[in-house]
């Protein structure tokens, strides 16, 4: 995000410059330096449908060094042979760039496999040996990456291990790193604690939580429609937005996640991360630059911005799906879901309102709505303009006429949409109605744009943290979000809705309550 | 879809698309630039499969402009001037459209003028192109000796040659260098990209003792070696060796030789393998493919400001190497 600024991302020392970087060589691409990727819990889901295809669509790229290693970490009795077969069969279904065999050849010299189990001090010993044999053998240089692609509450084992065996400490003039997926914790308090086990072991500098969301094309496009046109700042405040809706909507239920998914619920799951970063970005003011400092600096300054409502009864809303027909298909409910509690509570959709106390939002309402089995998959930003002051036409002119908005359609079909109103053509009287104007991303720009893995995997390895939220946004998001919680969990059973609808009728009537309604996305 | 439009005018064309696009539901607002491709009859085909391919990450409207040299003598109606009152009767241009299939994520227009419409190319051109949107003139293969100064290459805001591909590099480059402006860039240069990208990475890695020395081996008269040449000689400020290699096809090896003595090192023997050496530790394979034209046009369609380090090169750094 800042090309200028870019100095070969591993040198530490600030006086010597590489002769052959110049700012103003924009062709030279980002390749991060010799170093090692180490995935726990390789064998899952996430590993192999989104980070194994990502590493080798970034080394197919170009992007990662010739000194590369990969190492997996898990419990299956596999050999070294095993695991290379493993990985390219996972790379082969999911990789978004051709399968080149030259590309795989290089890739595989240096993938590792590390049979053990998280509580085993010899695992860690025989990970640390393969690490510095890479070192040796590969010249990966002492750089290591560990990638926790494992549930939060194995990390305060794993980290315990890699400082035990000496794993996250690393020499001079060399960097150990460790990435970490949501969830950050369940509450505030969790989220401290998690940090603090983290921390006590790694740099805070050198953990990077990755919110893919954050990693969208679309949601760093964000950041440029904002701050690149001059067009939008000028209404960009509560002197013309009459509100905004953040909407992620998902179609499938929990599928096989009802251990983890039940007792979370949608809110902690989506809004405390996703929605409430979409919402900072929406939000927030002009940072000074796009360095991971004055990004967060200004991302803080709204998340800490923000005020719930005094009457969460009125203001929030949460359902949970109920059985029905999810487009063409029979779905069950919720609590018919396979290891769901019959009595559970956990809420699979939930709306919340939230107010920006700065003078730029003062009166704005902020909606966030997100929930599983609803009409489709759909996550978008729609800033929602006043109605003009004065309308020079008859009331049956303008009958037709909605509110102006911005939509930022983050996927599918990323792009922007923009809502306002044209004359119908022909007929007698003056009749305004409202059309779409539309950007769609595929169109003006690349067929397939990078996987936000991709991005983030490589923005960890080049040591770059712009996109990447950290401990006290993760916090802030706590703080906000908790006192909902606990207000929820007095409730009992949250509203039932229809699969493939759009959610509890108890949604409607909290926009409802404020004289809005819901897009339909 | 091609569909040929025998002695017709660019209104009929530009008619021809407008129906098209709305035939088939399309929008033509999403192109985001106009590629000009001068070429002739040999190289066209070639060059609009590499068109279509860029694109695919530029939604572009490709127009090829293919002059028909021979025509007034195959007419022979004598003088078939342009300039006639009643030129809807004799027209002075053949042209093709594509579409979907044939047309990779755009349209494109082939233009055959003839006669004394090859004299007025920018005009021709103008009604057709994109509104509001970067135009791109690219010459495949000979492009003309000042590019900024030709008809099709001052209305555009980039302007690609290939001085490797033309019959003559060396004399070409020359031309080029001479009559240099800004807006100017050759494929040579694009086809390092990959190279220098990672020789720059390798000089990342400490420790970071002055490099002293530089040596390249690659073809005799490859243009893309001399190139790497002067940007090295430029950047690094030492003298850098050329070794012949006789059978090779492009760039086979760049050598960095620092201070202590110790060398770091480039390899690329076979087609798409390369070798990086760094003192202490084991050469490490990695595979480069060999760019393409394809790789190397959609590059130059990424970034349309002007390249200052590609200035700087064939401006100052080419003065400084042998040759």
């Amino acid at each position: 995000m800042t090309p200028g600024k870019y100095d070969g991302g591993m040198s530490n020392t600030p006086i010597w410059t590489n002769p052959l970087r110049d700012p103003r060589d924009l062709r030279l691409p980002r390749i991060a330096g010799p170093c090692s990727l180490v995935i726990f819990g390789v064998t899952g889901d996430l590993a192999q449908k989104k980070l194994l295809p990502a590493v080798y669509d970034l080394a197919n790229r170009g992007l990662l060094p010739p000194s590369f290693g990969l190492t997996g970490f898990a419990r299956r009795d596999w050999t070294n042979e095993h695991f290379i077969e493993f990985v390219k069969t996972a790379v082969k279904a999911r990789c978004r760039t051709p399968f080149k065999e030259s590309t795989w050849e290089n890739l595989a010299k240096g993938i590792r496999f590390v049979q053990g189990t998280f509580d085993d001090p010899a695992a860690f010993e025989r990970l640390s040996n393969t690490v510095q044999e890479l070192d040796r053998d590969r010249g990966t240089q002492g750089n290591h990456a560990f990638y926790m692609s494992v549930p939060p509450r194995a990390f305060p084992l794993v980290s315990k291990q890699l400082a035990a065996s000496g794993l996250s400490r690393s020499s001079e003039g060399a960097w150990r790193r460790v990435i970490i997926e949501k969830p950050f914790g369940h509450d505030l308090q969790s989220a401290k604690e998690l940090d603090r086990v983290v921390s006590e072991v790694f740099d805070p500098s050198s953990v990077f939580r990755i919110d893919h969301y954050l990693g969208k094309e679309t949601v760093q496009n964000i950041l440029a429609l904002r701050f690149a046109n001059e067009m939008y700042e000028p209404i960009w405040n509560s002197n013309y937005v009459d509100h905004v809706q953040i909407t992620m909507a998902e179609d499938i239920g929990i599928g096989g996640r009802a251990g983890y998914y039940d007792g979370i619920g949608a809110a902690r799951d989506i809004i405390q991360n996703h929605l409430l970063q979409l919402m900072a970005l929406t939000a927030m003011e002009e940072p000074v630059s796009f360095s991971a400092q004055d990004l967060t600096a200004e991302k803080t300054k709204v998340l800490s911005a923000v005020r719930l409502p005094k009457d969460l009864r009125a203001h929030t809303a949460r359902g949970q799906y109920a059985r029905g027909w999810q487009g063409s298909h029979e779905v069950v409910g919720y609590l018919d879901e396979k290891g769901i509690d019959k009595s559970s509570t956990t809420e699979t959709y939930a709306a919340i309102r939230l107010d920006v106390d700065t003078r730029r939002w003062a009166g704005v309402p902020f909606y966030l709505r997100t929930g599983k089995r609803l009409g489709k998959r759909v996550t978008e930003i729609a800033v929602v303009f006043k109605r003009a002051p004065h309308l020079p036409f008859e009331q049956t002119a303008v009958r037709e006429l909605g509110s102006n908005a911005v939509v930022i359609r983050v996927q599918p079909d990323e792009g922007v949409t923009m809502r306002f109103g044209a004359k119908v053509p022909g007929g007698s009287a003056m009749e305004v109605r409202d059309v779409s104007m539309d950007f769609s991303y595929g169109r003006s720009f690349t067929e397939s744009s990078p996987e936000a893995y991709e991005r983030l995997i490589l923005d960890v390895l080049l040591g770059d943290p712009p996109l990447f939220p950290t401990t006290e946004e993760v916090d802030l998001s706590w703080k906000i979000l908790d006192p909902i919680e606990q207000f929820w969990s007095t409730l009992g059973q949250p509203q039932p809705y229809r699969s493939g609808t759009w959610g509890p009728a108890e949604a409607d009537e909290m926009l409802a309550r404020d004289g809005r309604h819901w897009r339909m996305p | 879809m091609i569909i040929d439009l025998p002695n017709t005018r660019t209104r009929e064309i530009s008619a021809k698309i407008d129906e098209l696009h709305e035939e088939r539901g399309e929008s033509a607002t999403g192109r985001v630039l106009t590629l000009l491709i001068r070429t002739d009859d040999a190289e066209l085909e070639n060059s609009l499969e590499v068109a279509n391919a860029a694109s695919r990450e530029h939604p572009c409207r490709v127009i090829a402009i293919v002059p028909n040299t021979h025509a007034s003598i195959v007419s022979g109606e004598g003088e078939a001037t342009s300039e006639s009152e009643n030129a809807a009767d004799e027209s002075n241009l053949d042209a093709q459209v594509r579409f979907g299939a044939d047309a990779g994520a755009g349209e494109v227009i082939v233009l055959r003028p003839r006669n004394g419409l090859v004299d007025h190319l920018d005009t021709l051109v103008i009604p057709l192109l994109v509104p509001d949107a970067p135009v791109v003139a690219w010459w495949p293969t000979n492009p003309p000796s000042n590019p900024s100064k030709d008809l099709l290459g001052a209305m555009a805001s980039s302007r690609i040659t290939d001085a490797m591909r033309s019959s003559n590099p060396e004399a070409t480059i020359e031309r080029l260098r001479r009559n240099w402006s800004a807006q100017d860039v050759d494929l040579s240069w694009t086809r390092l990209t990959v190279w220098r990208a990672m020789l720059a990475s390798m000089v990342d890695q400490p420790p970071h003792i002055p490099i002293v020395h530089a040596r390249v081996t690659a073809p005799n008269d490859f243009l893309p070696a001399d190139l790497l040449r002067a940007w090295l000689r430029l950047k690094l400020n030492v003298p850098v060796d050329f070794e012949v290699d006789e059978n090779a096809a492009a760039v086979t090896g760049v050598y960095l030789t620092r201070q202590d003595g110790g060398v770091l090192s480039l390899e690329r023997p076979h087609e798409d393998q390369s070798i990086i050496s760094v003192p202490g530790q084991t050469p490490q394979p990695i595979s480069v493919p060999v760019r393409t034209l394809e790789d190397c046009l959609t590059e130059e369609l990424r970034r349309m400001d002007p390249d200052e380090v590609y200035a700087d090169v064939i401006n100052k750094g080419w003065d400084l190497i042998s040759h």
